[in-house]
């Protein structure tokens, strides 16, 4: 494996914003996921939980609700009062609408999707029709007293139920007017709080409304008569999600403790045909608020202010016992936040508004195995770089040799200069170019910058010094329009592959600026790229663990792809779940891979056996008082290491130093808005 | 004692570097660009030399009485203290109105050089209509061209540049009506307080962050530091209390001092 000095670095400290709503669509098996900053991602279950695309976010774009129409669209609305629909392919935003109803809490799609309905901050409930290209407005409802926060259709489409403060109403969505009026009590365990914010509420098709408010009540309604059937009180603080399938047998709510909790409907007895709502299951995943949850046919998944995604799969539902079925916890995002540059030494960090430029610390200590060195030098904090206006970053890169960086928001892409002359280095922005880049990447010399605009075009910019002139550009493949996400180029500037989330890797040729290939497109989407030196392999790796390697100039997959392949992989390596994002080599070494995921770092050595299902793969490194033989003969071509956890980058910096850069989750909870308050035994 | 530096000398040749790279530098300002550590600020230079000026006159002093002080020299110096620190506000004062009397005339400037000449102007206004709509697009050209000549770069930039704009120039302004605006924002602050206070805000029974992570660490075998060490919310009031009783008792002090 040899041996290396790693820098250890825990200065980046990242915090990702709390989830707000997440969106299941269960058509396309995808979820939405939207986060307090306005930030909207879009995970594909299918492919093994892969966070595929996101939109940026905005300051001022704080979104409410999220909610999936006529199929594939997506809409979000928020407290700026503005209705968005997302364009999934090009990965911008098609259009936003005022609603002039002031800030919107809710949203709902109508059953049969055609249709839209709002709840906005003065009482109104507005129904939208959506038309192929835009939504238009269609009419109002009754005008309430107060705040609608949530709302729900009746499985028929003829009826909505409107959560309010302290009531909630049924309306009739023929006429527009309200039928009931069901007031909620303010009693918490015997105190009476000032108000009751109806949380969540949701429409079953035998005419039964659940609501759960913030005194911690589950409460069932009949609406036909506008009569409480029953209440369940689940939590000692705010309930405040709720999501039911589609066969209406079970629903989940999410409470500010942290807990979700699972109801079914079971028989009473064992052999009679009544049956009756059971609260069943309890989960504690989070230590946080879960503002939100969903119910897909197998899972319950729910979100919050801790950060966490969780994927909760239900034993009954599902079928084989596999790695499927385990819980599944997203916090980080699939994409990469960190580049270094080598030469200098430095990190560049992405924050959702601003940049951190260090320079790594270093020493002169030397030590054994497993020291750890003191410093000589500590890490700089070179530069803060702020971005102008609400938008967040959406990517960011520094150049090899340190004197550049780049990065994009969604209105403009940004280029800067940096001159290290004095203690602190100069920034010099260079004119804008471009309106906005989803993924930007530096050619190993620094001479060429690569910028993927979101229109699935290929910018190729030269850098000279203190200029630049525009190059190039490839135009995306007639009749697509998809952006590509990822980026590589080789070291010795030849060769750029692009891939985007669907279709294969593309494989340009820089020199004489044409396609040279395409790699076949693969089931899953593509995590990482990297060309190998010299060899000038492509090595991809998707999101269900497969590696391929290919050779570009044979245009062809490698010799030693086509043996992994035909012998598959180890099966503990194809259970992994998080996805490989970074992907690098040794200068001196051809036959090594080095890639890391969330939770491992792997070195591929090709020249060694690949491990069948029977040997170990996480082998602890081999004692050194054992004999040749024996080490040889457990010797496998993945050497792993669980170390540095949670890894959010590693990279080879020379051919003896290594950076990893972790984020443990403690400093994150350190950073999180406060919790509830509980009690427990013994402390 | 506290003499101003002849800055008329040096004022002239700063406003002419202004004009030229008057936008880069203001574009870089907009920008929010913060260096790491900020104690390297530009402009707390000139004053500081000012300073050490003034502290060299006051080492010559001290040379005289170096060690004893007596109550009188204590307050021929805070009377001195106290003058000097008047001395640099209203020095301050005069600097700020030379500044904004600078930017005035530079923006006059700018205007001045955004009209066409005379001459053109009149031609214009005795020109027909249809040469009236022409001329917009000329002036802008003409501004293009003067910008390109600004600009100091290779004919290479030049070209880059005239790319740029056709790409970027797609859409790059909204109109808005900032009433409205107003109107909407009140209202985002609204809600954003109302779900602030409904979820964090009094009787919602909420524990600090530092409590929640010391339940775990109590029932631990082994028992760790705690993750946040210092509380900086401790005894703030009394924190206060105490400046305030300070600065009342150093404004009693000079009273009594002067009398």
């Amino acid at each position: 494996m040899g041996e290396f000095k790693v820098h250890r670095v825990r200065f980046f400290n990242y915090v990702p914003s709390g989830i707000r709503c997440v969106a299941y669509n269960n058509q396309s098996n995808r979820l939405a996921v939207s986060r307090t900053d306005g930030t909207v991602e879009i995970y594909n279950l299918s492919a093994n939980y892969f966070q595929e695309k996101f939109f940026p976010g905005h300051e001022s774009r704080a979104t409410e609700a999220l909610c999936w129409a006529k199929g594939q669209r997506l809409f979000s609305a928020g407290l700026n009062g503005e209705i968005i629909e997302y364009d999934l392919q090009a990965l911008n935003i098609k259009y936003s609408m005022d609603a002039f109803g002031g800030p919107i809490w809710s949203m709902a799609a109508s059953p049969s999707g055609s249709q839209l309905l709002i709840g906005c901050e003065d009482g109104s409930v507005k129904l939208f029709q959506i038309n192929p290209d835009k939504i238009q407005f269609e009419r109002n409802f009754d005008r309430q007293k107060s705040r609608i926060l949530s709302l729900s259709w009746h499985p028929s489409g003829t009826h909505i139920a409107a959560g309010s403060i302290d009531y909630i109403s049924v309306f009739d969505v023929n006429s527009g007017s309200t039928i009931h009026k069901m007031l909620v009590d303010r009693q918490y365990m015997g105190v009476s709080k000032r108000k009751c914010i109806i949380w969540g509420v949701a429409f079953l098709s035998d005419g039964t409304v659940i609501s759960v408010d913030s005194a911690g009540k589950v409460q069932f309604w009949d609406s036909a008569t506008g009569t409480l059937v029953k209440t369940h009180l689940v939590a000692n603080a705010d309930v405040q999600s709720i999501a039911v399938s589609d066969q209406e047998d079970s629903f989940v709510v999410g409470t500010a403790e942290g807990t979700v909790f699972h109801f079914q409907l079971v028989s009473v007895t064992s052999n009679s045909s009544e049956k009756q709502w059971v609260r069943t299951k309890p989960f504690q995943h989070h230590t946080h608020d879960v503002r939100t949850v969903a119910h897909s046919p197998t899972a319950l998944i729910s979100g919050g202010t801790d950060t966490h995604l969780v994927i909760r799969p239900l034993m009954e539902k599902v079928e084989v016992k596999n790695y499927d079925a385990a819980l599944r916890k997203i916090t980080f995002p699939h994409r990469r936040l960190i580049s270094c540059s080598k030469k200098r030494q430095l990190l560049l960090f992405q924050f959702s508004h601003h940049l951190d430029l260090w320079r790594l610390g270093s020493t002169v200590a030397t030590g054994k195995h497993g020291d750890t060195l003191p410093l000589s030098k500590d890490a700089d904090h070179l530069l803060h770089l702020k971005t102008k206006g609400p938008e967040n970053i959406i990517c960011s890169c520094v150049s090899p040799c340190g004197s550049w960086i780049a990065y994009s928001t969604a209105s403009r892409f940004f280029l800067c200069r940096l001159n290290y002359d004095r203690v602190h280095p100069k920034v010099s922005k260079m004119p804008a170019f471009l309106r906005s880049a989803v993924q930007i990447l530096f050619s190993e010399d620094s001479t060429k910058l690569f910028v993927a605009s979101n229109q699935g075009s290929l910018h190729i910019i030269r850098l000279l010094e203190g200029s630049f002139k525009h190059l190039h550009t490839f135009q995306a493949q007639s009749g697509t329009v998809e952006s590509m996400c990822l980026l590589a180029v080789s070291p010795d500037g030849n060769w750029l592959a692009a891939s985007g989330t669907s279709a294969g890797v593309h494989v340009y040729n820089v020199k004489r600026l044409k396609l040279h290939c395409t790699v076949p497109a693969y089931n899953f989407p593509v995590t990482a790229l990297a060309i190998a030196p010299k060899t000038n392999n492509l090595v991809i790796a998707h999101s269900d663990q497969q590696i391929f390697e290919y050779s570009i100039p044979d245009k062809q997959y490698t010799e030693w792809s086509r043996t992994i392949q035909k012998q598959g992989f180890h099966y503990l390596w194809l259970q992994r779940d998080t996805p490989i994002t970074h992907i690098s080599f040794h200068p001196k070494r051809p036959m090594h891979i080095l890639l890391h995921d969330a939770y491992m770092f792997c070195i591929i050595d090709k020249s060694l056996p690949l491990p069948n299902d029977k040997t170990l793969l996480y082998n602890p490194l081999p004692p050194t008082n054992e004999s040749d033989v024996i080490r040889r003969r457990t010797a496998h071509a993945f050497k792993i290491s669980k170390r540095y956890k949670p890894l959010l980058f590693m990279d080879l910096l020379d051919e003896r130093t290594l950076v990893a850069v972790e984020r443990p989750l403690d400093d994150i909870i350190a950073q999180l808005p406060p919790p509830i308050k509980k009690k427990k035994f013994g402390t | 004692m506290v003499q101003l530096r002849p800055r008329a000398s040096r004022a002239p040749a700063s406003a002419s570097a202004m004009v030229d790279e008057g936008q880069p530098a203001s574009e870089e300002a907009e920008h929010g660009l913060l260096l790491g550590q900020p104690s390297s600020g530009a402009a707390a230079e000139p004053l500081e030399e000012d300073g050490d000026g003034d502290d060299e006159g006051d080492d010559e002093w001290d040379d005289e009485a170096p060690e004893e002080l007596t109550f009188a020299s204590a307050q021929a110096e805070a009377r001195e203290e106290e003058r000097r620190v008047r001395e640099t506000a209203r020095r301050d004062k005069t600097l700020l109105k030379e500044k904004r009397k600078r930017r005035e005339e530079l923006f006059i400037e700018q205007k001045k050089r955004k009209l066409l000449p005379d001459t053109v102007l009149e031609k214009l206004t005795a020109a027909s209509q249809t040469d009236i709509k022409k001329s917009p697009g000329k002036l802008k050209e003409d501004n293009l061209q003067k910008k390109n000549e600004e600009c100091e770069k290779g004919s290479e930039s030049k070209k880059a540049k005239e790319k740029v704009q056709s790409i970027g120039q797609n859409k790059s302004y909204v109109a808005l009506r900032l009433k409205d605006q107003d109107l909407r924002d009140s209202r985002q602050q609204a809600a954003k307080a109302f779900i602030q206070n409904s979820l964090y805000g009094p009787g919602t029974n909420r524990t600090t962050v530092n409590k929640f992570l010391s339940l775990n660490n109590k029932r631990l075998p082994v028992k760790k530091a705690a993750v946040q060490f210092l509380n900086n919310g401790w005894g703030n009031q009394k924190k206060q209390n105490a400046k305030r009783f300070k600065r009342r008792w150093m404004v009693r002090k000079m009273k009594t001092s002067k009398k």
